[in-house]
């Protein structure tokens, strides 16, 4: 086969990973890796000084499964064009298929899109395992991007079973199986325990609350899960949106979960936890009258603490559909909201509900959303902590994140947008007192280099020789611009990248999908010894016998629903 | 004054959809440009000179322009969709979503409407005279605001979800209406003159008159004294209390 070199030369890279702070220098790739140098036939990209990065890796992101109940409980999102050029109907191109929507675009769309943004890795927040063979259904048909997704494992009776009857190993092996079955790459906690007792109409109300028949609480099942994703040597840690997510108060709670993993001892060089869509965690109040922001709190615990990560989940003003295995906060925000309502029970493994809502600068308690995010951004000294997300499209959707990221580097751009908030809105937030704006190469950090530490992939959101060339060039000359100021220019460069490559492969030119290959699917084969795993499967036959609606070889996930699979294979430590 | 006159050359099977059939889109063009004009025609798009004869007398502004349909075109959609001023007359049937969005201007039907008409409405008024099919001035799928202003006089019947999701403007109905009209509505003013069934259900606001027979009034409305419009003197019920809603039902 005749090798593909490609040589992009003056591209002003910036480079966490290499420390690698936009100097301008030439990237060199190979058959869809970066190497160290190409011959002279190489086809040659001018990045004119232009700004590079790795492409962009969204590490929680709703974007297959959930995101199908958004689609057809909101008709009206199709017709949706707030974002222009990403959003709202396009019809059909040479080399690209029919879009439609705004918060939950088709599968095409979101593959574009997300290429178009510079982005060409997603991890899909929470697969249901029960309906993870309809999560792969949808990665089939989302091009370009890499996938991976997390399986929920929270509220799971399994666990919590061999929890309550401390059995670590078995754990261990159901963890591995669960894995196996749904194809994921990582254990997702929703509201630990939650999701069970929402099944007889309760909830947890913090982390010793025993869930209801099983006699366990949810510390247990996070430490019990904590130390089974450490057994298997998972490339993840494990992956929590905390208990009392959407409460005021809450963010005690959050510290309190989070000091919680200073115990544990990952054996993986990644963090021990990672706490998602924190924005949705840091509130501080005792209600909705005197709700405020619990950032300076979290942030400050965080920026003492070294064993974990976290995502913001940032509030975009407009319309946004919440999607989350959190079925209890689903009921509340649809009475608190008057809004339509899904609800929907995943058997013995977990709740799940969605619900639209629409986040407007005039409510106080959203424009304090609003600030949250971007205070913890803001915050939180080490940017190797962060990951940017808006949990699309729970604080709203991914085509915004040029929007956002402006928010994070430019204080005037924010003043703009403060400058609409009612009084009461100003006297709950720090926001307006904070005058940090991030670099470019904080940014990077943010939006793809601390991904690769954090799911253990290497090759992913860097630049190093031997990485996959996934490359994202934007229409920024570093040394010509002020983000402060020019936020617009910042916006509209993010919103539509110059060059996308994807495997060496340019999949976007100008703005504009050039090339629609299929992206890969990471799941983990975590290898457990072969007694323990027959015991565990002794457990779990009768579970399918008497419980669940579908038989235990209809469960699984084949292989043929992962066209482009790649298998991370790890020893489990027994 | 400019007037536009259209004439089908041949009835169509496969619908026409003429979004681009505005005032103001056809103001100051020659017979030549408007026959030029595209049209969705099944998946592709052909110019409107393919369908119709087209007449051009004058040439003015969008306000002073007026089209005209000859004859019958129940299988031409969304004519007049977004106009925002001028006059369009249909002397005959025309298809669903005639007036879709429409700001101001007017459009008056000598015939029956299809479904949609006047659906999200913000302006402008539509005069029906004959009888429209189901989801006036209602909302899209999925929106929670239908008609937010103007106003539909339908001088005929209408069948059902009349004014759904309706935000506000006014619809009056001269005949019998369907199941279900003003279904969620949240604002605006509905008057049928005729007989309704199941009227104002799960509605949040805004106002709805009654002169005819209604068939299962819904339980959830509570009777609060009487009110009197223009003359009549109407029983008052508020509610849908299943929906904490403050709409005023007037029935005689």
């Amino acid at each position: 086969m005749r090798m593909s070199e490609i040589l992009i030369k003056n591209a002003n890279v910036c480079d966490p990973a290499q420390g690698i702070n936009c100097e301008t220098m030439d990237l060199c790739i190979r058959d869809g890796k970066i190497v160290e140098s190409v011959s002279e036939s190489a086809k040659v990209i001018d990045a004119a000084g232009r700004l590079t990065m790795a492409g962009g890796f969204d590490g929680h992101t709703h974007s297959a499964g959930k995101i199908n109940v958004g689609r057809f409980m909101n008709p009206n999102d199709a017709r949706r064009t707030l974002v222009p050029g990403l959003s709202g109907p396009e019809a059909m191109t040479e080399k690209t298929r029919a879009q439609v929507g705004y918060n939950t675009p088709n599968t095409y769309a979101i593959g574009y899109r997300y290429a178009k943004l510079g982005y060409t890795t997603i991890c899909e927040a929470a697969i249901p395992m029960l309906a993870a063979r309809h999560t792969h259904e949808e990665f089939k048909e989302i091009p370009i991007l890499d996938k991976m997704g997390l399986s929920l494992f929270g509220s799971n009776w399994q666990v919590m079973e061999y929890i309550r009857d401390k059995e670590p190993e078995k754990l261990a092996a159901y963890v591995a199986w669960g894995l196996k079955a749904s194809r994921g790459y990582g254990v997702k906690i929703v509201n630990a325990g939650g999701g069970e007792a929402w099944g007889w109409g309760k909830n947890v109300s913090g982390l010793y609350d025993p869930v209801p028949n099983f006699d366990v609480t949810p510390a247990e099942i996070l430490m019990g899960l904590a130390e089974a994703n450490e057994k298997l040597q998972l490339p993840h840690s494990v992956h929590v949106h905390c208990n009392n997510l959407g409460k005021p108060g809450n963010y005690e709670t959050t510290i309190e979960t989070m000091k919680m993993f200073e115990k544990v001892k990952p054996v993986v060089d990644r963090q021990a936890l990672h706490v998602t869509h924190v924005q949705f965690n840091a509130y501080a109040g005792t209600s909705w009258r005197d709700f405020e922001t619990g950032a300076p709190m979290v942030a400050d615990y965080l920026n003492g603490a070294n064993h974990l990560t976290f995502d913001l989940g940032q509030v975009i003003f407009g319309p946004a559909v919440t999607m989350t295995a959190d079925g209890p906060v689903e009921y509340a925000n649809s009475r608190m909201l008057h809004e339509k309502w899904s609800n929907q029970d995943i058997e013995l493994e977990d709740a799940s509900g969605v619900v639209p809502l629409s986040y407007s600068p005039k409510s106080f308690i959203n424009a304090v959303q609003w600030a949250i995010g971007i205070e913890l951004a803001l915050l939180v000294e080490d940017p190797w902590k962060i990951m940017f997300t808006t949990d699309s499209p729970n604080g709203g959707s991914f085509v915004n994140y040029p929007e956002a990221f402006t928010y994070l580097m430019s204080a005037k751009k924010r003043e703009q947008v403060i400058s609409g908030f009612g009084k009461m809105a100003l006297d709950r937030m720090v926001l307006p007192g904070l005058d940090r704006e991030l670099s470019f190469y904080e940014l990077a950090i943010m939006t793809r280099s601390m991904q690769s530490k954090m799911y253990s992939r290497p090759e992913k959101g860097n630049l190093k020789v031997g990485s996959d060339a996934d490359v994202a060039i934007y229409d920024i000359i570093t040394s010509d611009i002020d983000p402060s100021v020019e936020h617009e220019k910042v916006k509209q460069a993010f919103s539509g990248a110059a060059y996308t490559l994807k495997d060496g492969k340019v999949v976007v030119k100008d703005g504009k999908i050039e090339a629609t290959p299929m992206g890969r699917t990471y799941w983990v084969n975590a290898k457990v010894p072969a007694d323990i795993d027959s015991a565990m499967n002794k457990d779990t036959d009768i579970k399918f016998k008497k419980y669940y609606t579908v038989s235990k070889s209809n469960y699984m996930v084949e292989d043929s629903y992962l066209p482009n699979p790649v298998e991370i294979s790890t020893e489990g430590e027994f | 004054m400019q007037v536009v006159k259209f004439s089908l050359k041949k009835a169509n099977k496969i619908p026409i959809e003429a979004d681009t059939v505005t005032p103001d889109n056809f103001a100051g063009k020659t017979k030549e440009e408007i026959e030029a004009i595209l049209v969705w025609y099944g998946n592709g798009q052909c110019p409107l000179g393919d369908f119709f004869t087209v007449e051009v007398e004058g040439s003015d502004s969008a306000e002073n322009t007026k089209i005209v349909f000859e004859g019958d075109v129940s299988r031409v959609k969304r004519i007049g969709q977004g106009m925002s001023t001028g006059e369009i007359e249909i002397n005959g049937n025309v298809d669903m979503h005639c007036g879709f969005g429409m700001k101001g201007g007017k459009i008056v039907i000598n015939g029956d409407a299809d479904s949609w008409l006047g659906c999200e409405m913000k302006g402008g008024e539509i005069i029906l005279n004959g009888s429209a099919a189901y989801y006036v001035g209602s909302g899209y799928r999925g929106e929670a605001c239908g008609m937010r202003g103007g106003k539909i006089t339908i001088n005929g019947n209408a069948r059902d979800y009349l004014g759904e999701h309706m935000c506000g403007g006014e619809i009056l109905v001269t005949g019998n209406v369907g199941l279900l009209p003003a279904v969620s509505n949240n604002g605006g003013t509905i008057v049928i003159e005729g007989n309704a069934t199941m009227p104002a259900s799960e509605m949040k606001n805004g106002t709805v008159i009654i002169k005819g027979k209604i068939s299962d009034m819904l339980p959830s409305y509570k009777e609060d004294g009487t009110e009197e419009v223009e003359g009549i003197t109407y029983r008052k019920f508020v509610g849908d209390v299943n929906a904490g809603g403050k709409g005023m039902l007037l029935v005689k």
